[in-house]
């Protein structure tokens, strides 16, 4: 006989609906059997008390770093994926700047193979020029092939526009997403944060926030020339996300994602050339922030993705110029948007189901995960009275290269279930 | 007055840390007169010179400040070779530290180094120039010269920077500390070299004659930092010579109305300024020299309580 487990007094979230509904969950196997106030357990069953805890479909993450091969010193697929379960999240999508490069078929099984030791489903993109160079197309259809679901260069934009027309025009009839890191490379120069007020008083070279604008404008004008579906990426100004609004009115196939800290941080928060706020794209302006969440709120924002990206503290512990692009997000995201947006009703549960779980699978052609009479038991318990401090040892990640290293907020993730099995209970 | 362990930047001073560096400055200054110019307040301190970039300058006018005041001073020469071999500045300072010296003076070609070094060290760091960031011993010699100048109150007077701003380290902390005092500032420089975060405050001129009628006390020439350039900012030497060096016509202009020339060093003849302007007797770059010393003295002096504090720990 399979495992009963009854979830009982949570307030389950959707992505449909802002009001949560409180009911009890009986999960059997690897599904939900029954939703209804008060269920009486069954014979054989384990009783979790959710009283006060909130049921939200499990994560989902489409822009993740993991690092393998060739910087396990930074991550693993393995580590990268029990830090994604610590932080509520049962899927990812890897990105290709590995050592070498996940740019043939050859790489996109070794690291799936490798990916078959985690106790989540982990995905992979592939490459989409050879060696993300930005010169010859990689081996596209031989990737998809052998597994990858979608393809980019991230990282790099690919900055000669016909071998991204090209890649569009090819990856197109494969299906294939192709993703794209905004960035016109000379602009951004030898730049380390967003060109501003800041990186002025800090001396500091700056990546002006038209390096990201023209790449984007550019890369959704190639997408719609060639009918591709094109993936923005980590977008972080206010005009970048309104010029996707404007190419969606008009229809065109495109797709965007939102990182956290690009709501929540902007380049004051870089303060005394603290590296654990260098990424690229940089944190922008307050007034940004401000944008980017109206446009989350507003739907322009299709995901939010973390865009995790570890690295050692050797790397990181450097001046500000010299240190590493990227801070690590899978663990914190989601007690960060509780703590910053959610409780204080800035937006409700069912943007981050929609947002954070619904829409990343079905970008990649994933089913979603409702909480649903049933559908797969594939959620977490939040417990929104309890805390998360980020201490060294509660990062299940090999980095801990966060802002919130060592810093406290409100909301925990308590348990995590995946088909039934719980993978995580705290 | 809490006693302070570095000096990074000019924002993190208040204002009676300035007072009392730029006061203390003075009788450092007076012993210059003397036969024997040295006194023994840093007898048995070490203070060692960590310079990533060329420097002869500002390296010797710490090595004279701290010798003046009877330290020991130690160059410490970091070779090309070890940075090549991937040491990382926080080697070098781990090294540092296990020779326990009182004071490093560093300067580097990267903005915020100074600040990682001072994480790391017990002892006291004196940024020297980092990167575009800031400079502030030079910021604080300048309004010690300009002080010597306007008889001592500097507020309400004029400067004017002119030159290549945007690569320049000196232009921002020399600025902020003018402003500080009570000055108004203003650049001229061509639009390519005007960082576009420049302080709303700050008046910025496209033209010199624009420049001229604004009536600055000072104009404070910069170095153009030709090695500093891999996308060219101006089209060649001859035309910014031309637009916004100090030619001798507006060398003319300047005599006529009495203003001061400042510049940090080393010129460049033939780009920002002319030959002439040396032997205008308002040209106060020597005294900057002169007064480099006294207040760099100050400097080490004003941070010693720190190091001693820490010895009474120990």
């Amino acid at each position: 006989m399979s495992k009963r487990r009854l979830f009982k007094g949570g307030d389950i979230a959707s992505e449909d609906n802002a009001k949560l509904a409180r009911a009890d969950v009986l999960v059997e196997g690897e599904r939900i059997t029954k939703i209804a106030p008060n269920i009486v357990a069954p014979q054989d069953c384990e009783v979790i008390d959710c009283t006060g805890k909130i049921l939200l479909p499990a994560l989902f993450d489409i822009h993740v770093h993991s690092r393998e091969p060739g910087q396990e010193q930074k991550e693993t697929i393995h580590s990268c994926s029990e830090a994604a379960i610590n932080g509520g999240v049962t899927g990812f999508v890897m990105m290709p700047n590995t050592v070498p490069a996940i740019d043939s078929a050859g790489v996109v099984k070794t690291v799936l193979e490798s990916a078959k030791n985690c106790r989540i489903p982990v995905f992979t993109t592939g490459a989409i020029t050879k060696g993300r160079e930005g010169k010859e197309l990689a081996a596209i259809g031989a990737m998809k092939a052998a597994g990858a679901v979608m393809i980019t260069d991230d990282g790099f934009p690919v900055s000669n526009p016909v071998v991204l027309r090209r890649a569009m025009e090819y990856a197109r009839d494969f299906g294939l997403i192709v993703a794209s890191h905004c960035e016109t490379m000379e602009l951004s120069g030898k730049g380390s944060m967003h060109e501003g007020s800041v990186s002025y008083s800090l001396g500091l070279e700056g990546i002006p926030a038209i390096s990201e604008e023209i790449c984007l404008d550019r890369d959704i004008r190639i997408g719609q020339y060639t009918g591709a579906h094109i993936h923005i990426q980590h977008v972080t100004t206010a005009r970048g996300m309104n010029t996707i609004r404007r190419f969606k009115e008009e229809g065109v196939k495109v797709t965007c994602e939102v990182a956290p800290h690009h709501l929540i941080f902007n380049h004051e928060d870089v303060g005394d050339y603290d590296t654990a706020y260098k990424m690229n794209p940089p944190l922008r302006t307050k007034e940004d922030n401000a944008a980017l969440l109206q446009g989350l709120i507003d739907g322009v924002f299709d995901v939010i993705a973390t865009d995790h990206a570890p690295h050692t503290p050797f790397e990181k512990n450097n001046d500000f110029a010299s240190a590493p692009f990227g801070i690590t997000g899978l663990e914190t995201a989601l007690p960060s948007l509780y703590h910053y947006f959610i409780a204080s009703g800035k937006f409700g549960w069912n943007v981050i189901v929609k947002r954070y779980s619904a829409e990343p699978r079905r970008i990649i052609g994933l089913k979603p995960v409702p909480i649903i009479e049933g559908g797969v038991a594939e959620f977490i318990v939040f417990n929104p009275n309890a805390t998360t401090t980020f201490t060294k040892e509660f990062m299940r990640s090999k980095s801990v290269n966060t802002p919130f290293l060592d810093k406290t907020l409100k909301g925990s993730v308590e348990v995590v279930v995946l088909n039934g099995e719980i993978l995580l209970s705290r | 007055m809490t006693p302070r362990k570095d000096l990074l930047d000019i924002q993190s001073l208040t204002d009676e840390e300035i007072d009392f560096i730029l006061s203390n400055a003075v009788p450092f200054k007076n012993l210059f007169k003397r036969s024997v110019k040295k006194v023994p307040t840093l007898r048995g301190r070490t203070v060692l010179t960590l310079f990533y970039e060329p420097s002869t300058r500002t390296r010797s006018s710490f090595e004279v400040a701290a010798s003046r005041l009877g330290a020991d001073v130690i160059n410490f020469t970091v070779s090309e070779s070890s940075v090549v071999k991937g040491e990382s500045v926080l080697d070098t300072v781990s090294t540092l530290e296990a020779m326990r010296t009182d004071f490093v003076v560093v300067r580097h070609g990267k903005s915020g180094i100074p600040n990682l070094i001072a994480k790391h060290t017990t002892a006291s760091v004196i940024n020297a120039g980092d990167g575009f960031h800031s400079h502030p011993t030079q910021a604080l010699l300048d309004v010690f010269t300009l002080k010597e100048v306007f008889g001592g109150d500097v507020r309400g007077a004029r400067i004017a920077f002119v030159g290549d701003i945007q690569h320049s380290r000196v232009a921002r902390s020399t600025n902020l500390l003018c402003r500080r005092m009570g000055m108004n500032t203003a650049m001229l420089a061509p639009g390519s070299m005007i960082p576009r975060d420049t302080p709303k405050e700050v008046a910025l001129f496209q033209h010199w004659d624009q420049l001229f009628a604004w009536k600055p006390d000072v104009i404070y020439l910069l170095r153009v930092q030709m090695e500093r350039q891999n996308v060219p900012f101006f089209p060649n030497i001859g035309e910014y010579h031309c637009i916004y060096g100090l030619t001798d016509a507006r060398l003319d202009e300047v005599k006529k109305s009495g203003t001061w020339v400042m510049h940090p060093g080393p010129v460049n003849r033939g780009v920002e300024l002319n030959d002439a302007v040396m032997n205008y007797e308002r040209c106060l770059i020597d005294q900057q020299v002169e007064n480099g010393i006294a207040v760099r003295m100050s400097v080490l002096y004003w941070l010693k309580p720190g190091s001693l504090i820490e010895e009474t720990k120990v």
